[in-house]
This record gives structure tokens, C-alpha cells and sequence, in this order.
């Protein structure tokens, strides 16, 4: 007799087993499909979902990149009949050490206008700003220096990365020491930034713009008085608390005053996110439940047709345990094919929300093995009824079915 | 090789019971080739099926070479199917997705043989019996007595003790019978086999060493004693 190897007495090679599975269904393809289309949607829905949550969590995280989770906005809205909203640049810079939870606070006021330089011209923003500013909103500056305390209202300006392209021309490129004209004011350039890219929470877009010292904005803008206030709290700060405080504090007749805390900004869409991905994650649950009583659908009724052939492998010596692994892998194998065709859906279906959303495409890595592999663990599960109906098939009266 | 001591086998609930082996007791040396004939309804599968490992007596042993049988081990009774027994019927039950030589090669599956040496081995069994132009054809594009061959080559690939065979010519025209049976004695001979074989032909018992009778779950002739 042949030499039997203790270790692999029950064990099959997967390798073989699972092609014989896959031409198995091949065979029975049509069936297949629609346990297939169960599992797909399943596992496209939680594949979809954890890369937009990652996604999600990675666009959160840029938004806050320059300004810090514990920013704290507040703007001013024109109350009444005052044409602008205003604040009081000694309460907002008092601040600091007026309020126990205020680690930095710096007044602003932005506007739009057309700044000429040279011969160039461009419609850029134009930001009064105070010399706190780079550290509340995380800017570098490149070259030369930011507005300091001694430029007080002087005609001195610092431009933007992207602004300073846009007013250099070739030959006369924007430099320190360069004039730029606005409103028939020159201005000396006393600095320019280093890039920084734009996000949704930034007060004003800094790197298209020429930024001026506030105490001298009254001669081009409708006022010298700032009309938002950056504040960045103490970590341990309760946000919602200090707000109400600080608006108490900055409260004038000239405003309404409007405040973006970027902790409620973060629960807010934290708490949208949740509700995405229960949504999905239910969508996901009750798809692979439904795929995975296709997938025992599609078990059950092959045992049924096999009987013949389970009974001929136990005439020819399969253990009931060959019998059970062999019908085990084909369900394994189905639900795979099935998942990795749902982790590709679920991809597309991301890439198209990060698309729509305007979001960069990001892929969690562990998402890859994940997705085929909760689609594989279903397929186990439902087929296990079927394989351990298989395995228990008297041969005898297999053997005689038609 | 194969002792059969006082075998019983009974069908049914405790209220109603059948009777299908009444005490069968019979003793096969080795290199035999025996025929068991009976009227339908005899009990001559219901033997085979048993000595063959797939059910169990009710009552009664099986002695298959020198050791007792023990029906309630499943992974034993499945080594002994595979290593020491080769099964061939009457329906062939070759599986039609599978090439000739695969449903030869079927057992060296479950013996966990290598798969490079299993085609080759297969393709040595097929040329015994005739068939190495037909190893890659479907069980569908062969004919039925080329399909027994197959299934007898699969019985034979393990190079088996004892081969049971239920009625292997019972669907084939009689002159495919008679070559299906002139491969039986064949191989016999050259393999050195011991084979049991039921049929209803009395031509083709003719041609075994022995012949067993059965008639209602009993031996009622055996050649060996007559
Ligand atoms: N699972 C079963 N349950 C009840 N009775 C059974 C069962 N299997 C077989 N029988 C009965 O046992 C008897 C013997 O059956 P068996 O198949 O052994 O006969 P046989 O000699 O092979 O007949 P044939 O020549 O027609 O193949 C028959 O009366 C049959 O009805
Ligand atoms: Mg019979």
C-alpha cells in the first residue's frame, strides 16, 4: 500500500481544490451570479465606506492644518443700519491676558481690490492684519519679514506666495523692496510668504493676497477697524463656554457677532460621518446576509445534484471531513470571487464620492485584504450547513440517486 | 483476504422489520475471482455494499486482510475504501466534467499522492485497459463500454486487494459485456486481483473461479462446496 503521511491525512491541497471549485461554479454559473450579486453589494458597501470615512477623516484633518482643532472665529455681521460690523482691535488683542482661556487672538479685516505693480495688474485680496497673524494661522514667510510692531500704519506690505507671481512680470519680478499700488497708495514690500495652500475654514485666502498693517487700513478699505477675530484657545478650553464669553466681551452695537469653533465644526461632521457610515454599514450587514443565503442557496442545491458524486468520493475513499472541505472551499471561493468584485465596486464608488466631493483619492491599505476577506468568512459560515448536509449523505443511497 | 462470518443485515423501523441478510458466511482466498448470482431482491448489493465498507451489518464480521472490521471508524473505513478496495458499477458514476484520465486519477486524490505523479500513473491504468487514446475525452464522448474501462482502470489505480463490482455489465449490450468481462479476467490474471463480481448472466459466471447463490438473504449454492 501506499505510504500515507500522518500530518495531511485530512487535508486536501487548497490549491487544487479551490480550482476544481471554481470550475464547479463555473458550471453552475447562472445560479452563482445571483449569490454573487449579494455578496458584491456587500462588500462594496463596507469597502466604500471605510475608505471614505478614511478619506473623510484625512480631508477633516487638512482642514484644520493651518488653523489648529482649538481655533476659535468669530466674525462680525453689519447689525441694523451700520454699514459694517465692526470689533475693537485693543479688546480682541487684550485678550490674551484678559481671558484665562486665550492663548493668541489677532484682529483682521479682508477685502478684495485691484493691485498694480508695474506694469501688472490683478485682483487679489488685500488682508489688514496685525503682526500675530503667522502665528494663529501657521504662515512662513520666504523672504524678508512679516508686519512688525514698528510698521504701525506705515505704507509697508507682505504678499502672498500666488499674489506675488501674479504681480511679477517677466524681467521685473516681485522682490523686497518692490512698490505695489492700491487705490493710489504704494506700498513697499517688506516680505513674501512661502506657499500655503487655501482651506474652507482660512478667513481669508492668504496666498492670494497683499496683506497691510491694520492700523493703516482706513486709507483703501471702508474701515480701520477688524471685522473678524482669530483666537486660539488653551487645549483644555471648553470651546462653547469661552466663545460665549469672548462675544460677550467683543459685543458692540455695530455687529452681530457670528462664531465658528473649529471643535463643533469636527463634531458636526463627525457626527454626519456616523450617520454614512451606520447607514452603510447597515446596507453592508443586511447585503452580505442576503448574499450569504445565496451563496447556502447555491451549496444546498449543488449537494442535492452532486449526490452521485459525493457518493462516488466515499465509495473511493474521501473522509465525511474531504466531503465538508471540499464544499466548504466552493462556498469559500464563490464569496471570494464575489468580494473582490465588491472590493473593486466599493473602490470605484469611493473614488467617485472623493471625486464629487473634490476630495483627494486616498486608499487605506488594510481595506484591501478586508473586504475579500469578510466576503471569504460569509461564504464559510452559510456553507457550512450546506458542507456538514454533504458530509453526513449516506453513500449508499447517494450513489443510487438519479 | 476476506472472511464474512454470519452477516446479518435487517431494514427498517423495530416494529417492522425487514430481513434482508439472514447469515451469510463465506471465506475468499486471495487471487480469487467470484461470482455472486441471486434473484432480484436477494440481498447481493446489500453484500457488497457491506464487505465494500459503505454500510454497516446489523449484525454478524467482516475480516478483510486478517484484521476485523470496525464500521463506527469513519476515517479508517474511507483509507480502507481508498488503499485496499476498488468499486466498479453498473452505472460507471465516472464524474462528466472530468477528463478519462482525471476519473482515473480520482483516488490518488484522496491517497494524497503528488500531483505531478498522479497523470502519469493514471495514463499507465489507462493503457492496461485499452484506452490511451482516449485519456483526454469526456466520459460523454465515450461509449458505455469504454466508460467501464475507465471506471475500471479508477478501481484498479490503487492497485487494490479486493475489487467489488455490482452488475458492472448490467447496462451494456452483450457483446460489450463480454469485453468488459474478457478485461475483468485479464486484469485479474495479470494483476493478480481478487475480484467479486455480482451478475445475472449465467454465460459470464460461467467464466469466474466461483460462483456464490443467494436467494432470499441466504448462500444457497456455493461452487467451492459443491
Ligand atoms: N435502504 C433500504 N431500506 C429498506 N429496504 C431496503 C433498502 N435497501 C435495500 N432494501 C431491500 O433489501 C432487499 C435486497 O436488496 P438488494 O439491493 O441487496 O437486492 P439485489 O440482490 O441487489 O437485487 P437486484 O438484483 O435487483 O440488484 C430488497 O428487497 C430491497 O427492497
Ligand atoms: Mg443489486
Amino acid at each position: 500500500m501506499t505510504a500515507v503521511c500522518p500530518g495531511a491525512a485530512s487535508r486536501l491541497a487548497l490549491g487544487e481544490t479551490v480550482s476544481e471549485a471554481l470550475a464547479n461554479l463555473y458550471a453552475q454559473r447562472q445560479r452563482s451570479a445571483l449569490a454573487l450579486l449579494g455578496i458584491l453589494i456587500g462588500t462594496a458597501s463596507i469597502v466604500a465606506m471605510l475608505t471614505i470615512g478614511h478619506m473623510a477623516q484625512r480631508e477633516t484633518l487638512k482642514l484644520f492644518r493651518h488653523l489648529g482643532v482649538d481655533m476659535l472665529q468669530i466674525h462680525a455681521m453689519p447689525a441694523g443700519n451700520y454699514p459694517v460690523g465692526e470689533l475693537d482691535r485693543h479688546a480682541i488683542e487684550h485678550l490674551t491676558a484678559s481671558d484665562p482661556d486665550v492663548i493668541a487672538a489677532a484682529p483682521l479685516t479682508a477685502d478684495h481690490d485691484t493691485i498694480l505693480a508695474g506694469e501688472r495688474q490683478a485682483e487679489l485680496g488685500i488682508a489688514a492684519v496685525t503682526p500675530d497673524l503667522p502665528r494663529l494661522m501657521s504662515l512662513r514667510v520666504a523672504d524678508g519679514r512679516f508686519i512688525a510692531p514698528i510698521d504701525d500704519g506705515n505704507l509697508v506690505a507682505v504678499v502672498g506666495d500666488q499674489a506675488a507671481r501674479k504681480l511679477s512680470a517677466p524681467g521685473a519680478p516681485l522682490t523686497l523692496g518692490s512698490a505695489v499700488r492700491v487705490k493710489g497708495y504704494v506700498f513697499q514690500v517688506v516680505g513674501v510668504l512661502g506657499p500655503l495652500p487655501f482651506t474652507a475654514l482660512d478667513p481669508t485666502d492668504v496666498n492670494n493676497a497683499v496683506m497691510i498693517p491694520l492700523a493703516g487700513a482706513g486709507r483703501v478699505m471702508d474701515s480701520a477697524k477688524p471685522t473678524t477675530a482669530l483666537i486660539d484657545l488653551r487645549p483644555t478650553a471648553d470651546a462653547k463656554t469661552a466663545g460665549a464669553r469672548i462675544v460677550a466681551r467683543l459685543a458692540n452695537p455695530t455687529a452681530v457677532l457670528q462664531v465658528i469653533s473649529a471643535r463643533d465644526l469636527i463634531r458636526g461632521l463627525n457626527a454626519q460621518k456616523a450617520i454614512h457610515s451606520q447607514l452603510l454599514t447597515a446596507v453592508g450587514a443586511i447585503s452580505l446576509l442576503v448574499g450569504g443565503i445565496g451563496v447556502m442557496n447555491v451549496m444546498l442545491m449543488g449537494v442535492m445534484e452532486r449526490r452521485r458524486e459525493i457518493g462516488l468520493r466515499a465509495a473511493i475513499g474521501a473522509t465525511p471531513r474531504d466531503i465538508q472541505l471540499m464544499f466548504l472551499i466552493e462556498a469559500a471561493t464563490l464569496a471570494f470571487v464575489g468580494g473582490v468584485a465588491g472590493l473593486a465596486a466599493g473602490l470605484i464608488a469611493a473614488l467617485v464620492t472623493a471625486r464629487a466631493s473634490g476630495w483627494t483619492f486616498s486608499l487605506a491599505p488594510w481595506v484591501l485584504p478586508l473586504g475579500p476577506g469578510v466576503a471569504a468568512l460569509v461564504g464559510v459560515a452559510f456553507g457550512l450547513y450546506p458542507a456538514i448536509k454533504a458530509s453526513r449523505l449516506n453513500p449508499i443511497e447517494a450513489l443510487r440517486a438519479d | 483476504m476476506l472472511q464474512v462470518f454470519d452477516l446479518e443485515k435487517t431494514y427498517g423501523s423495530p416494529t417492522r422489520s425487514t430481513p434482508v441478510l439472514r447469515g451469510i458466511s463465506f471465506s475468499l482466498e486471495a487471487g480469487a475471482f467470484c461470482a455472486v448470482l441471486g434473484p432480484s431482491g436477494s440481498g447481493k448489493s446489500t453484500l457488497m455494499n457491506i464487505v465494500g465498507l459503505l454500510d454497516q451489518p446489523s449484525a454478524g464480521a467482516v475480516r478483510l486482510d486478517g484484521a476485523i472490521v470496525d464500521y463506527a471508524a469513519a476515517e479508517e473505513t474511507a483509507r480502507v475504501r481508498n488503499g485496499d478496495l476498488g468499486f466498479v458499477f453498473q452505472a460507471f458514476n465516472l464524474l462528466p466534467r472530468l477528463s478519462a484520465w482525471e476519473n482515473v486519477a480520482l483516488p490518488l486524490l484522496y491517497a494524497r499522492t503528488a500531483r505531478p505523479d498522479r497523470k502519469p500513473l493514471a495514463l499507465a491504468m489507462l493503457e492496461q485497459v485499452g484506452l490511451a487514446d482516449r485519456a483526454e475525452h469526456r466520459p460523454a464522448e465515450l461509449s458505455g463500454g469504454e466508460q467501464q474501462r475507465v471506471a475500471v482502470a479508477r478501481a484498479l489505480i490503487r492497485r487494490p486487494k479486493l475489487v467489488l463490482a455490482d452488475e458492472p455489465t448490467g447496462s451494456l449490450d452483450s457483446v460489450t459485456a463480454a469485453e468488459v468481462m474478457a478485461l475483468l479476467r485479464d486484469l485479474h490474471r495479470r494483476l493478480g486481483v481478487t475480484i467479486l463480481m455480482v451478475t445475472h448472466d449465467r454465460d459470464l459466471a460461467g467464466r469466474c473461479d466461483r460462483r456464490i447463490e443467494m436467494l432470499d438473504g441466504r448462500i444457497v449454492h456455493d461452487s467451492a462446496f459443491a
